[in-house]
């Protein structure tokens, strides 16, 4: 494994779950967001973004998150981040207040048992 | 006084001039033995007389004057003038008739010395002039004068009447005359070198004398007429012992028939004193005659014969000499000859030897007599054109006739000028191309030297031509197989904070074909390195043209694929459908931050670990069988391992550890114990490795790849890299390693990480569009704070504007603020500086969350 970024994917119905393994710089922002736009099918109502697994992420990583977010709320689709609380990239959103614009949870089974409105703040 | 008369003077004489007391002595000694001797003889001689007592029909003084004279010189002349008177003042009738008697008797033997001496006559009397000239000139000629004044005395003083002087003139002429010819040889030859006769020849020689006397004695005392029986014994004793036989004959013969004359005994009893006379003198002068005449005749003879025997050995000798030096010429000659031959031999072996080698050098030798246009070629020559040896005659236009038009123009001008320089010299070495008669092209060298005469007209030129055809093809895919397989090693490494790498490639030294080995380091995206080294089995240009579409693919795999198994089973499967040849090749991940290498191996030789503590071992797992090696392998396997900072690994082909006439184990054994030492800088252990492991010549091409684990926390971290997203993953990389080498929390590194990466994509940002940008980087571990710089060329943008650039920067900006104690930014004109403080004290009261 050398890419920079990998992108697992996994279509449940309307539910899109992605995975992001390694880091998400400047050098392959573009790259991940393309790769996570691919993997969702048009009948998705709802895209998890798993970044459990991902080690590094800064300014062009939220940047993408925005964008995606974006673009699925232009789609009457809805989106959730998985960051775990001990995750390595949970500051980032934390110092940024992303966790106010955009969706997101602790864990991947929160985001995946229930279907929600798409603003929440719970992770305080 | 002429000078002839001088030397005869002198001969007869000596010089008056030189007279002292033992001279005189000597001169009286010699008057007193030669007036003694001439007194006794003439005392003797009177018993003879026939006529009174003073005439005698041999006069023995006469003889001993003569030879006196002969022998002493002509001034002993007192004593035979003394003696002479004294012998006959007696028999005279008064003293002047002796006296007169006496001068007469003297002056005739010095006038018959002197015309002796002046016909150069010889005392050994061994030549017929000398018998002749003491027959006539001695004998008969000087004694004219004793008996013409020793009669004309005895008539005048009246001892005989007138009458009787012609018979008293003519005895006492013969009388002198005999004396001289009988008495005057025997003297001479009594005054010679004595003589070397053997005792036999001596007995024989007075055997004969005996003989003689006794025959003459015999003779004399019978009636018979019988004395011519002496002849043959006077002619025997004159053949055996010349005139020292002869002369004492002839004295004895005519010393008895005189005396038996005297004495009227046997032919002489009966007669008148005439006849007795004519008897005697007749016998006399026969005797005196054919013994001196015979004896010199046979002197003569012998010395005739001597000298042609002498000539004859002479003669002998020098044909003898001429022969033995004409053999030695003709030796010489001989062995001049078969030198020659033999030289000639060897000549043409070395010429055979000369194109024999010309044949397999495909080197040709010409010549050009140029004044009459004539051109030699050698064989070669002619075999280089395409034709059979000595095919034709040559001139200058039909040699050139195979080149090129273009060769051509160009060889006559540079001939014309070579013509033109007027003295020695070599022409520049010229390449050119020939169309054979069947169309072949050939490539050739030639080379020329002219020689010229001495007013500098050209005379000759020589030269040589090399087919080079197969050379310049040679040398031209080398060329490009050199320059291919230059071009597909990397020409540079790539530089990774905390990681030394060094690499060597060296060409094998036999083969002029380049090799198939290779080697290449490829910085991955997430910043690990991945490390290759092959060997494509074979030479030259299709080994390396594999080995070139090989490195590039494994560089797309490594791009591509995670795993090292992955990456070499791919090119496992390229090499079944590209190529057939067999490569064995290593790929290994190398992850600089955890120290992890991940490797898989087709039937490579395995890489060398040195760790730190500088223990070795081969790393052989991972193996699978050469690339190309089996149509149906098992996947590739692939396997881990750890480089802790100090650890050392070696990548290397065959090469270095084969040898002839060793095992590779041996090879592989001995390259860990050179190895073994970690503290070696890698340079100097790579030169040092292939200075040890390769003593003799390199007989396979080797490539070495080395990289070293090394520490970066030692001190502060100076990094400089390329205005490049790709650079970011590494970067991070080398900050994080760094970071957790100074022991900081794990919640700071990841703070610091970030924000780090923030200025690093702002510096890069900055510098888009900027040609071959640099950022540079440093941290500094302070006052238990981590200090970083960030420096680039651009110019700072803090207020964001509208999109994503924008919306990132303000992102950034927050976050570097948050997660660092302190970010400043300086910005100017030729560049933006930010310098950025995070203490590694970890404050769990932080409340960074309400940052904002």
């Amino acid at each position: 494994m050398n890419e920079l970024a990998r992108i697992e994917s996994e279509q449940h119905g309307p539910l899109c779950l992605v995975r992001v393994y390694g880091e998400i710089d400047m050098s392959n922002d573009r790259d991940v967001l393309t790769s996570i736009e691919v993997a969702v099918a048009r009948e998705t109502d709802r895209l998890v973004v798993d970044l459990t697994h991902t080690t590094y992420l800064d300014s062009a990583g939220l940047a993408l998150f925005l964008r995606l977010a974006e673009r699925m709320q232009a789609r009457q689709q809805m989106l959730s981040v998985v960051v775990p609380v001990d995750s390595r990239v949970r500051r980032a959103f934390e110092l940024t207040g992303l966790l106010s614009v955009i969706d997101v949870v602790s864990r991947s089974e929160d985001a995946l048992s229930e279907t929600r409105p798409g603003s929440s703040n719970d992770q305080g | 006084m002429t000078l002839r008369d001088a030397a005869l003077l002198k001969a007869l004489g000596g010089d008056p001039r030189h007279i002292d007391g033992s001279a005189l002595f000597r001169y009286a000694s010699k008057v007193v033995l030669v007036g003694g001797a001439y007194y006794i003889a003439a005392i003797l001689g009177l018993r003879l007389a026939l006529i009174e007592r003073n005439v005698t029909p041999l006069w023995p003084p006469t003889g001993i004057a003569v030879a006196a004279f002969l022998i002493f010189g002509w001034r002993v002349w007192p004593g035979v003038a003394l003696a002479a008177l004294a012998v006959n003042l007696p028999i005279s009738t008064n003293g002047l008739a002796a006296a007169a008697t006496a001068t007469g008797n003297t002056l005739a033997p010095i006038v018959a010395a002197i015309l002796l001496v002046r016909v150069g006559f010889r005392r050994e009397i061994d030549r017929l002039q000398d018998a002749l000239a003491i027959v006539f000139l001695a004998a008969l000629l000087s004694m004219l004068i004793s008996a013409s004044v020793g009669a004309g005395t005895l008539v005048l003083s009246g001892a005989i009447p007138a009458s009787k002087f012609p018979s008293g003139w003519a005895v006492w002429w013969t009388g002198d005359a005999m004396g001289v010819l009988v008495v005057a040889p025997f003297l001479l030859g009594l005054f010679q070198r004595p003589w070397s006769g053997s005792l036999r020849e001596r007995t024989e020689l007075c055997a004969l004398l005996l003989l003689v006397a006794t025959v003459s004695v015999l003779v004399m005392n019978t009636d018979l007429q019988l004395m011519f029986l002496v002849v043959p014994f006077l002619g025997w004793i004159a053949w055996r012992f010349q005139q020292r036989g002869a002369a004492p004959a002839a004295l004895l013969a005519a010393a008895i028939a005189s005396w038996a004359a005297a004495h009227g005994l046997g032919p002489f009893q009966q007669g008148t004193l005439f006849e007795k006379m004519i008897t005697l003198q007749s016998f006399n002068a026969t005797v005196a005659f054919s013994s001196l005449f015979f004896a010199a005749l046979v002197t003569e003879r012998t010395r005739a014969r001597e000298a042609l025997e002498r000539a004859a050995s002479e003669l002998e000798d020098r044909v003898a000499r001429r022969t033995a030096e004409l053999s030695t010429a003709n030796e010489r000659l001989e062995h001049e000859i078969a030198e020659r031959h033999d030289t000639d031999r060897r000549l043409r072996q070395r010429e055979g030897q000369l194109a024999e080698v010309q044949q397999a050098a495909q080197v040709g030798n010409w010549e050009w007599l140029i004044p009459e246009d004539r051109v030699t070629w050698s064989d070669e020559m002619y075999r280089i054109h395409g034709y059979l040896p000595k095919a034709f005659p040559l001139t200058f236009d039909k040699a050139v006739e195979q080149v090129g038009d273009e060769d051509a123009t160009r060889i006559r001008a540079n001939l014309k000028a070579a013509l033109g320089r007027g003295r020695d010299h070599d022409l520049p070495p010229s390449e050119y191309r020939i169309v054979r008669a069947d169309g072949t092209e050939r490539v050739l060298l030639g080379k020329a030297r002219l020689s010229v005469g001495p007013d500098g007209q050209p005379l000759r030129m020589i030269g040589t031509v090399q087919d080079i055809t197969e050379d310049k093809k040679a040398e031209r895919e080398h060329r490009i197989a050199e320059t291919l397989q230059r071009s597909l090693l990397p020409d540079r490494l790539p530089e990774i904070p905390g990681v030394l790498l060094a690499a060597r490639y060296l060409p094998a030294t036999s083969d002029i074909e380049v090799g198939g080995d290779w080697y290449d380091v490829v910085q991955l995206p997430n910043g690990s390195v991945g490390l290759a080294i092959g060997d494509v089995a074979g030479h030259g240009l299709r080994a390396a043209s594999t080995m070139g579409q090989l490195r590039m693919a494994l560089r797309a795999y490594a791009l591509e694929e995670g795993s090292p198994s992955q990456v070499v089973g791919r090119v496992r499967r390229l090499v079944r459908v590209l190529v057939p040849d067999i490569v064995t090749l290593i790929y290994l991940v190398f992850d600089p931050e955890s120290g992890t290498l991940r490797f898989a191996n087709a039937g490579h030789p395995p890489p060398l670990l040195v760790e730190g503590n500088g223990q070795t071992s081969y790393l052989e797992g991972g193996l699978g069988p050469p690339l190309g090696a089996t149509t149906h392998p098992r996947p590739d396997i692939e396997v881990a391992a750890h480089l802790d900072a100090g650890s050392t690994l070696l990548l290397f082909t065959d090469g270095l550890v084969e040898r002839r006439g060793a095992s590779i184990l041996d090879g592989l054994t001995r390259l860990k114990t050179l190895a073994a030492d970690p503290s070696e800088d890698l340079e100097v252990l790579c030169d040092h490795l292939l200075d040890s492991m390769v003593t003799d010549e390199v007989s396979d091409d080797i490539a070495l790849l080395a990289l070293r684990q090394v520490p970066l926390a030692a001190g502060p971290l100076f990094l400089r890299f390329p205005a490049e997203p790709q650079v970011l993953a590494p970067l991070r990389q080398t900050v994080r390693r760094w970071l957790r080498e100074i022991d900081a929390d794990p919640s700071i590194v990841d703070d610091v990480l970030v924000a780090c990466g923030e200025a690093f994509a702002n510096a890069i940002q900055h510098a888009y569009g900027a040609k071959d940008g640099l950022f540079e980087v440093s941290l500094v571990l302070s006052d238990g704070a981590v200090e970083v710089t960030i420096r680039d060329l651009g110019s700072w943008r803090p207020s964001p504007g509208s999109g994503r650039a924008a919306r990132r920067g303000g992102l950034g900006q927050r976050l570097m603020r948050a997660l660092m104690d302190s970010v400043d930014v300086n910005s100017g004109p030729g560049g933006t500086v930010v310098r950025m403080r995070r203490s590694l004290q970890v404050e769990a009261d932080r409340e960074r969350t309400r940052a904002h």
